[in-house]
């Protein structure tokens, strides 16, 4: 089975990560800008990440057959630097057109300050103009609120709800998410957010009509297989085929390529996995035997 | 030459069929004009970026006639394996009428250092044509010293510009990262032409560290000898003549006579029985044993 994992931050794991991924099926993943578990202090520490979202990860991604897309943002921790978020936003248009953004993301509120609503509705409304898709992280803190607030602003910027991903949603969330026409993402993490289990219960009430799974994995106790495993367990518990295919593969794929920047047909044909290609002196196989595979 | 390239570039454009349709001609045609016309130096890049919303990074189609024009206008510039897309940003960077000029060479730095992968690919592949060619050279330098191969191999292979402009240690580099990387030395253009004693040097040690470890040396290191390496070169070409490996041994008796010495390679003809190696020592005694030779035995590293 193929999965789509449309939210994990691939720039954290090892290459051990990507060989599970690929062999769990992982054909896809989105890795959303966000920021780095310590806040950054000068621009050049965005414009070298963001770099390296565009580049590299991508690149390494592609050595496991794994297609890597990503979105581009300020996140809503680091917008409360003021001086430092007002150069970052000067870069999200230099960034944004580039081949394989699917989004602007993850943007949103984290303590729901004055500066985050700033740079948030700042980065909808180049959303809107751009007609590009947008991707929210919603805050761990005051979350039903946070939620409700960040669909409000969405709307009120001509962000068209189809157009409009709310992720790290839970079973008090969910409703408000799909009410709105958005599409509702859960992040499944081990011991905090949503766990397996609990998001079958959500598919199972719900239905599958855009709803997405995802890892969010990190830098933090994170599972890169997140998306997977809940597709096995769905599967365990009598949830049809089509179902599970909707939540861990079509609607990510449906949601972000309504960027454009998804080449639907290449994702499609049988992953390639040539890491001849790209076996370097310092690249991620270190000496390893090249993998050929189709 | 400039209005050459730009030339050959639109008319191969017309020829992508559905991979590169009207409309696509029509806005790329509307983005040169803008850039002709003069952009900032965000603007150029935005719009080398959102070529990527006209055409895909797919294998451009390019005819054996198209081909040998190229070669025409540019010695050493092989486009082969261009993509669609690759061939819209480069005509795009040569969009410029300010090449001759100092903002040029800084649009294209800036280019540079908010590329994506298939930017710095389309970027490298446009270094030749640069009619400032000094002020890229540190950068392409940069380009070889990528991990991402499909960049390392955009300004190394089939590229005049590393040949005519590297100095000896960026170009050593160059040739030696080619062989670790598995990406194939054949194609660096001009690289008969800059042998030299100290690459020589580099290339018979990598040999020797390939041998300690118990892992084939890469036929296309016999390339990097030439007339150079004195005895210790002849040595380490007859002792992979000697050896087990069929591709090893076709590349050796290249090198072999690439270094003047037919006489050796005579004698070892004598006991080899391998109708792929001898017919490489015949091609190679009759005197065709340029870079090019080795286009057959290029292969990934063990």
């Amino acid at each position: 089975m193929r999965f789509f994992d449309p939210h994990i931050h691939m720039t954290c794991r090892t290459t051990n990560d990507l060989e599970a991924m690929a062999a769990a099926g992982i054909r896809a993943v989105i890795e959303p800008a966000f920021w780095g578990g310590q806040p950054r202090t000068r621009v050049g520490s965005f414009v070298d990440y963001f770099s390296s979202l565009i580049g590299w990860e991508r690149f390494r991604a592609s050595q496991f057959g794994i297609a890597h897309y990503c979105t581009i943002g300020l996140n809503s921790k680091e917008a409360n630097d003021r001086s430092l978020a007002k150069d970052v936003l000067e870069l999200i248009p230099r960034y944004a057109h580039k081949e394989g953004v699917v989004a602007i993301g993850e943007i949103g509120f984290d303590e729901m300050t004055e500066a985050e609503e700033y740079a948030y509705q700042w980065q909808l409304e180049f959303a809107a103009e751009n007609e590009m898709v947008v991707m929210v992280h919603s805050p761990h803190r005051d979350k039903k609120r946070g939620i409700v607030k960040s669909i409000e602003m969405a709307q009120k910027a001509g962000v068209p709800m189809e157009r409009l991903v709310i992720d790290h949603n839970n079973e008090e969330t969910v409703e408000d998410t799909l009410s709105s026409g958005a599409w509702a993402a859960f992040t499944i993490y081990p011991h905090t957010k949503m766990c397996s289990d609990r998001m079958v219960a959500v598919v199972e009430k719900y239905g599958p009509e855009r709803i997405i799974v995802d890892s969010s994995a990190d830098w933090g106790i994170s599972n890169p297989l997140s998306v997977p495993e809940t597709g096995a367990l769905m599967k365990e518990r009598g949830i049809p085929a089509e179902h599970i295919e909707l939540t861990t593969w079509q609607n990510a794929l449906d949601a972000y390529a309504q960027s454009g920047q998804i080449d639907v047909e290449a994702l499609l044909a049988p992953a390639v996995i040539d890491q001849t290609k790209t076996f370097l002196e310092s690249s991620v196989l270190r000496g390893q035997d090249p993998v050929i595979a189709e | 030459m400039l209005d050459k390239v730009r030339n050959w570039l639109r008319e191969n454009l017309m020829e992508q069929g559905p991979a590169f349709d009207a409309a696509a001609l029509e806005w790329y045609d509307t983005a040169a004009a803008e850039i002709a016309a003069g952009v900032s130096d965000t603007r150029f890049g935005s719009l080398i970026s959102m070529a990527s919303r006209k055409a895909r990074p797919r294998p451009a189609e390019l005819s054996e006639a198209a081909l040998e024009r190229a070669a025409e206008i540019l010695e050493g510039w092989n486009p082969f394996d261009w993509t669609v897309l690759e061939m819209a940003r480069v005509g795009l960077i040569l969009a410029r009428t300010d090449l001759q000029e100092a903002s040029s060479s800084a649009a294209f730095k800036s280019a540079l250092e908010y590329a994506d992968m298939g930017e710095l690919c389309a970027l490298y592949r446009s270094m030749a044509f640069m009619p400032r060619a000094q002020d890229y050279v540190w950068q392409a330098a940069e380009g070889c010293r990528s991990n991402m191969s499909d960049v390392f191999r955009a300004i190394a292979c089939d590229n005049p510009f590393p040949a005519a402009h590297f100095d000896d240690v960026a170009w050593r580099s160059l040739a030696i990262k080619a062989l670790f990387s598995g990406a194939p030395l054949w194609r660096v253009h001009g690289l008969d032409g800059r042998l030299g004693e100290q690459l020589a040097i580099v290339a018979l040690d990598l040999a020797d560290e390939r041998r300690s470890a118990s892992r084939p040396v890469q036929p296309e290191l016999w390339l990097c000898l030439g007339t150079n390496g004195g005895e210790r070169a002849l040595e380490s070409m007859k002792l992979e003549l000697l050896g087990a490996n069929p591709g090893g041994r076709s590349a050796a008796a290249y090198g072999l006579a690439r270094a003047g010495r037919s006489d050796l390679l005579r004698e070892l003809r004598e006991k080899e029985k391998d109708p792929g190696v001898l017919n490489a020592m015949d091609r190679a005694l009759a005197g065709q044993h340029s870079q090019i030779e080795f286009r057959t035995l290029h292969c990934q590293p063990h």
